[in-house]
């Protein structure tokens, strides 16, 4: 049995000014070392001063993923020496003395897997090391220190690398919708996980760069855990990285000394009272979780619970089905956008280039409801449409798609189709389960525009006869 | 020109145009140049931009502009404490060239006003010290007599402020480090309330406990001190909102009908026979001005020099991380190194003082210890907070001998570290609680040493604390400083 | 009780580079016995004697730049980088 937890860092990039400092928390293509004050270069005598927002997007957070939230939360040093720190210790969030992080013991449910969430804490991001060639020296970018960070730290209660996309997917699109970060930022999100294999040790991957990566170097990794297990040789406990290059996962350093933090009290933040009052105002201002989304389409819209799930679960979709469906066809633009759309559009970036819009998706509902398309035209239709980003109307035209339905026009091309194929339509006669071949051969000749019902309902009566 | 004026005189007389500020500031600048071969409290003297500003002022106060309160005063700057432009060692090699760009608070309200820094001042390492012998810079001298120790680690402060080198000066308390030099030195010294003054630009030693502290011969120029430097500070998250106390009104009200508890653990065994006695008269000179003095006993007194080391110490071994020479510091290639070999021997210039806590810190912090030793140490501040709750239900002060013991030679208590902390035990308990403590002269001892009495008062109770230290101030009568 | 070994763990856990830690065997563990007497201590309160800040108070999350260049008054290079030894 596969284990995988996550561990996952998010900058709040969408936030004005750093967590400790106001200097600006979106540092990327600034030039160097200008993005700094010194609070964040740690200058003697400095000292750091909690942003506001910081606290509630990361209260945010922890709700989304259904954390219990401290009245009372601090922060905590944790030492080391590092270029890239220029205190040379963090300030960040630390439980082992009580929970007095943002958010632990949460749980989010994703397409009917339960994932528990460890703990969430608020801490500050370090500086950028710039390493120039072969040369002893590292060149150090402070612009980026103090950057606020959420850290997520999850129960190893993932079981597969599909879940774990899914669940990043989700985390993305949630961070975005409370309007905290762009997760698609270049270091935005990064993510490490552990992973073990039935009873064996637990090994740390570290330093993936992007989502797709993650599910390899895990899909990797499992591999790579059982042919050892099968061979008898136990797993090795230790730190890994993703080598992209080689697509495999490569040992770190030789297991280093576990390192002694020293954490203590960060004397110069006082502890921060969140009161429930002020948890209630932060919820007012989240959009709709992705709970309330999927009850929403089944109680208010009668959407089958697997499709509800498919959808709530997708920022990008659902906001397409808001715009799309009006009062009659919620279902149906649901179901074409979760059965149809999705297969040809499910990553980011194919999502963007979607040609298609909620009018599109409105007008192709409403026509196959009203049986002006049968469902299999339809598909070729969204196809066009989301391939040329042409009307529905342009579509139907040029595809010469529709819906025909009058029983004389549909025997004579059955009677065609019987023609042609006498040796099915024996077949038919003798094995009725037979039959979706001539139906089939019908819909070619319709170009998908036969009614369904109508053939079969005529196919039966002439075989029958 | 009497340049042995209170602060309090010297604004009357230049706000009247008695005085002319240049050339109070031109006598002093002179002074310090005659004393400082023997006395050594200054680091740096900034001559050139004293005068300046001095003529400034004269200007804006012949014009009639408007001129700030301090009128010119010059003022010295214990070196721990950020000034723009100035040089700000902590009196370590490892900060030998480094110039803040910027003012502390503290620093910044003083200029608002027109006070003139007029140089920074000695301290030991980092302020890490009693004596400021450990400074990197060699070790300030007392005015009273110049083989004996300023105290510390504010010593540099005590002298300048004793020896007439400055108006007053703005140290740093952190176990003891304005009132000890302030008792040595035979000046006024005040530790406020944590949370009361801002530390942004005071470089950080033990952050939970440290303030400043203003020093000056008298109990009414730290008040007016205090009016200008105290209050929130939105570049400090520790301060505390107070409301607008003017600390000098009201000031001489003295202490008829107040309650003052003698604490019993800080004038028993141990302490010096010549400073018990003063304190006894100290306390009858109290009780004839109408206060009622009780004895009180504070039994968490005796856990607070191991709190205090344990705690200041793991501060101090994560303040002093950032000093890894790379962004500022002094003057040493990174060639050739690697990052953790270049930066131990970087660090390897600490003093032999902050090298030892920095060890007890990481000591304490290390894995498992945290419990044992950090915990339990601030369970006795909350123990030492309570207890004193508990008192001043009873009695609205608490009285002291400052310094359980006469000032030192220099060289004396160098060697034995424990020996040296020890002798912070009866300023440590204000530092851990919170509380304000003052340091009033109040005799000398049959060898010419100063002896300073200390008072106490709840937190945030600055304004009375200053009444009773007024009080006491006005009962002492106190030679001019030899030198 | 200390051992050099442990000064000079110590003395890694905060990179000073100690050229004589004998001399601070002594001296440390005559201080840590000192603090010993602190498991003596008992005293059961959850109160820490620290600050405590509202969440409506903290600081309003808005952008300003420092006022000066920074990185002028630091030990940067041509390209205002700071130079740093690598870690290995």
């Amino acid at each position: 049995m596969t284990r995988i937890g996550l561990e996952i860092h998010c900058q709040l990039t969408k936030l004005e000014s750093k967590l400790f400092c106001s200097c600006k928390a979106e540092y990327r293509n600034l030039a160097p070392n200008s993005n700094i004050c010194p609070v964040c270069t740690g200058l003697p005598g400095s000292l750091p001063i909690l942003n506001k927002k910081a606290v509630e997007k990361a209260v945010m957070i922890s709700l989304a993923l259904g954390c219990k939230i401290p009245e009372k939360i601090a922060f905590f040093r944790k030492n080391y020496f590092y270029p890239d720190l220029p205190k040379n210790f963090q300030i960040t969030q630390y439980n082992a003395y009580g929970p007095t992080s943002i958010g632990s013991d949460g749980k989010i449910i994703i397409q009917g897997k339960e994932i528990k969430i460890r703990r969430i804490q608020l801490e500050e991001d370090p500086g950028r090391l710039v390493y120039e060639g072969k040369s002893m020296l590292t060149l150090v970018d402070y612009n980026r220190a103090g950057t606020p960070l959420v850290e997520i730290v999850t129960e190893p209660d993932f079981e597969t690398p599909k879940q774990v996309r899914i669940f990043l997917n989700v985390l993305a699109d949630l961070v975005e919708n409370i309007g905290v970060s762009d997760p698609y930022l270049e270091g935005a999100m990064r993510v490490d996980g552990n992973i073990s294999e039935g009873d064996g040790n637990r090994v740390e991957i570290k330093n993936v760069g992007s989502f797709r990566d993650i599910e390899k170097a895990l899909h990797f990794e499992i591999t790579r855990q059982q042919s050892l297990l099968e061979r008898e040789i136990s797993v090795v406990s230790e730190t890994r990285h993703w080598d992209d290059a080689r697509r495999i996962t490569v040992s770190s350093r030789s297991k280093e000394e576990e390192q002694d933090y020293r954490y203590l009290p960060e004397a110069d933040i006082p502890i921060v009272l969140i009161r429930n009052e002020s948890i209630e105002n932060i919820k007012k201002q989240m959009p709709e979780s992705i709970v309330a989304k999927r009850e929403r389409y089944v109680k208010k819209y009668g959407i089958p619970a697997q499709v509800a799930d498919v959808l709530s679960s997708d920022r990008f979709y659902a906001d397409l089905f808001e715009k799309s469906h009006n009062e009659r066809n919620a279902k149906e633009v649901a179901n074409i956008i979760t059965t149809d759309l999705l297969s040809y559009a499910d990553t980011r970036e194919k999502k963007l280039e979607l040609k298609i819009t909620a009018q599109h998706i409105s007008d192709l509902a409403d026509s196959v409801m009203d049986n002006k398309l049968t469902r299999n035209s339809g598909k070729q239709a969204l196809q066009e449409m989301v391939k040329t980003g042409k009307s529905l109307l342009d579509v139907i035209s040029s595809l010469d798609l529709g819906h025909v339905n009058d029983s004389g026009s549909i025997e004579k091309i059955i009677d065609e189709v019987f023609q042609e194929e006498k040796k099915a339509v024996t077949e038919a006669r003798q094995n009725p389960d037979t039959i979706n071949y001539l139906v089939g051969k019908v819909m070619k000749k319709t170009k998908g525009k036969a009614d369904p019902a109508t053939t079969l309902d005529i196919l039966r009566k002439k075989l029958s006869s | 020109m009497n340049l042995g004026i209170s602060a309090t005189e010297f604004v009357s007389q230049a706000k009247d145009g008695a005085i002319s500020v240049e050339e109070f500031v031109a006598k002093t600048l002179d002074r310090i140049n005659r004393v400082e071969e023997k006395l050594h409290a200054f680091i740096t003297v900034d001559s050139q931009n004293a005068l300046a500003k001095s003529k400034e002022i004269d200007k804006k106060i012949k014009s009639k502009d408007k001129v700030g309160i301090c009128f010119g005063m010059p003022i010295s700057i214990k070196d721990n404490i950020c000034t723009a432009g100035l040089k700000t060692t902590c009196a370590s090699k490892m900060l030998e060239n480094f110039v803040a760009p910027y003012d502390a608070t503290v620093v910044s309200r003083l200029k608002s006003e027109d006070a003139i820094i007029i140089g920074k001042v000695n301290l030991d390492e980092f302020a890490m010290g009693s004596t400021t012998e450990f400074s990197y810079f060699g070790t300030s001298r007392n005015p009273w007599n110049i083989d004996y120790v300023p105290g510390g680690s504010s010593g540099g402060s005590g002298v300048s402020v004793s020896a007439l080198e400055c108006l007053g000066s703005l140290g740093s308390d952190t176990g003891g480090s304005v009132r000890s030099p302030a008792s040595f030195c035979s000046v006024v010294g005040l530790k406020p309330t944590y949370g009361l003054i801002s530390r942004y630009g005071l470089v950080s030693y033990a952050n939970s406990i440290e303030q400043v502290g203003p020093m000056a011969r008298t109990v009414e120029d730290v008040a007016f001190l205090l009016n200008i430097i105290s209050g929130h500070d939105p570049h400090d998250n520790t301060t505390v909102k107070n409301g607008h106390v003017n600390y000098t009104q009201d000031i001489s009200s003295g202490i008829s009908g107040k309650k003052i508890g003698i604490i019993t653990q800080m004038i028993g065994e141990g302490v010096d026979k010549e400073v018990v006695s003063a304190t006894n008269r100290a306390i009858s000179k109290l009780q004839e001005l109408g206060a009622e003095c009780i004895p009180v006993s504070l039994d968490a007194v005796e856990h607070s020099v191991a709190a205090y080391y344990t705690i200041a110490s793991a501060e101090a071994s994560s303040n002093l991380s950032r000093y890894d020479n790379l962004r500022y510091g002094f003057d040493f290639g990174t060639e050739g190194y690697e990052f953790k070999a270049f930066i131990s021997k970087a660090r390897s210039n600490f003093g032999p003082e902050v090298t030892r806590r920095m060890l007890l810190g990481a000591f304490v912090l290390s894995t498992g210890y945290y419990g044992k030793y950090y915990l339990k140490a601030q369970k006795v501040r909350t123990m030492i907070k309570a207890q004193l709750d508990e008192a001043f239900k009873k009695v609205d002060f608490l009285i002291s001998p400052t310094m359980p013991i006469l000032p030192f030679k220099v060289g004396e208590k160098i060697d034995d570290p424990l020996k040296l902390y020890l002798t912070d035990i009866n300023t440590i308990t204000a530092n851990l609680s919170g509380i304000p403590a003052i340091s009033v002269p109040f005799e000398m001892s049959n060898s010419g040493l100063p002896i300073g009495m200390q008072l106490f008062a709840n937190s945030f109770e600055e304004k009375k604390l200053l009444q009773a230290a007024y009080a006491l101030q006005e009962t002492a009568n106190l030679p001019e400083v030899p030198l | 009780m200390v051992e050099r070994k442990e000064i000079e763990h110590l003395g890694d856990l905060v990179k000073v580079e100690l050229k004589e830690p004998e001399k601070y065997i002594k001296q440390v563990e005559q201080i840590i016995q000192y603090f010993d007497r602190l498991d003596a201590v008992e005293f059961n309160s959850d109160d820490t004697l620290r600050n405590e800040v509202d969440l409506e108070n903290l600081r309003d999350d808005t952008h300003e730049p420092y006022d000066i260049s920074l990185i002028d008054h630091l030990k940067k290079d041509q390209n205002n980088f700071i130079r740093a030894p690598r870690m290995v």
